[in-house]
């Protein structure tokens, strides 16, 4: 509860970078103590290498040229290059930071992200019971998916991309086919 | 009367008659001996002689009891140049989280030419509590500042330029309606429009200054 919001969902591709959003981004360039991530936004985001949790000037983080970062925007705004960290205002993580190795990054438009990201989704917890797995929601439109297998996770992805034009109806049968098999 | 001849060429060095003022010399033409007159803005001396550095007008003032100066310009007005210490009127070009951008108008209240380019760094933007200061908050692209010169810096590098005193800051800033703003402290202004209010570091212009 608290002073309600107003807010135009519309129809969007193009991202474009909000202070506190939790994005997906992918590393491009290290350069000294700053990471260049791919946002999708107009300008590469800066990560410093301190904005992880546990880490000091000795203790860095492994991060590599093409990882996949979960972080969030600090600065954000259109006069300066947008700034990510990876810990919340207390210092913990709270699930940000390196994605792990394998899964699939794909891109869907912004506003299937809002839909995902409403509570109780059902397209979640539909998918949910179809096969375990894990996902990650950029509100940058990126989304990261593992299953156990290869041949799993390639199913969730294409359930999920089809979901932006799939009525209801659609998606339960074509879920319940993909259950029967 | 013979004009001598270059630095080295064997002749006896024989200081020659004054040339009338605003009479035109080239680079590298030497002018008269450090006997007779001192040398001025567009010169430099060398073994005992004052040499032209520029193409331009000769120019000839007479001090009372000191000797003659001797100085070329190369335009009617002189560039003007900002030096340590000058106040400055200049307008944001971009902002960073370390420093902000700008491009050098006027010095004083003579406009330049051609714009200098200027660095205010961010712990240069106010004199106190210089480690929370935000440049976004601070500044923004297209706002006009006054600002004092504390150092020339390099060949490459900008000049650099310091808000930290209560008459330094923002001084015109337009708001996100494009509407100019109106100061309200000396951090934040005002849009008259939408009534939003937007952080800067405002100056506090003195009231000879201002316009009513």
């Amino acid at each position: 509860a608290g002073g309600g919001a107003y807010w135009v969902d519309s129809q969007q591709k193009r991202y474009v970078p909000v202070k506190g959003d939790h994005v997906i981004g992918i590393v491009t360039a290290k350069a000294g103590d700053v990471f260049r991530l791919d946002v999708g936004g107009s300008e590469p985001a800066s990560l410093s290498y301190l904005a992880f949790e546990g880490a000091t000037k000795r203790n860095r983080p492994n991060v590599q040229v093409g990882d996949l970062i979960y972080g969030q925007f600090v600065v954000a705004n259109k006069d300066m290059e947008p700034e990510m960290v990876c810990i919340d205002s207390s210092g913990k993580s709270s699930g940000m930071g390196i994605i792990g190795q394998d899964g699939f990054l794909f891109k869907v438009s912004l506003g299937l992200i809002r839909k995902l990201l409403a509570p109780k989704c059902e397209i979640i917890q539909e998918l949910s019971q179809l096969y375990p797995f894990e996902l990650v929601l950029g509100m940058n439109g990126r989304i990261w998916v593992k299953a156990k297998t290869v041949q799993q996770t390639l199913i969730i992805v294409n359930i999920l991309e089809a979901c932006e034009y799939m009525t209801a109806e659609q998606r339960k049968q074509a879920l319940a086919k993909l259950s029967g098999n | 009367m013979p004009r001598p001849g270059p630095a080295g060429s064997g002749r006896c060095a024989r200081s020659r008659m004054p040339r009338q003022p605003l009479s035109p010399c080239v680079a590298g033409e030497r002018l008269c001996s450090t006997e007779e007159a001192t040398a001025g803005s567009g010169t430099y001396t060398r073994h005992g002689f004052i040499f032209s550095s520029l193409a331009g007008c000769l120019e000839r003032k007479n001090e009372d009891n000191e000797l003659p100066v001797v100085s070329v310009v190369r335009d009617s007005e002189s560039q003007l140049l900002p030096n340590v210490g000058a106040v400055v009127t200049c307008k944001v070009c971009s902002i960073n989280s370390r420093f902000a951008k700008v491009h050098i108008l006027y010095v004083g209240s003579t406009p330049l030419k051609s714009t200098f380019r200027g660095t205010i760094r961010r712990e240069d933007i106010r004199a106190t509590e210089k480690d929370k200061v935000e440049v976004y908050k601070s500044f923004r692209p297209s706002d006009i500042v006054l600002a004092k010169v504390i150092s020339l810096g390099d060949a490459q590098s900008n000049y650099l330029l310091s808000t930290a005193e209560n008459e330094l800051g923002v001084v015109v800033a337009r708001s996100e309606a494009g509407v100019q703003m109106v100061p309200i402290s000396w951090c934040e202004m005002q849009c008259p429009r939408t009534h939003t209010k937007e952080f800067r570091k405002v100056a506090r212009v003195q009231p000879q200054f201002l316009q009513t």
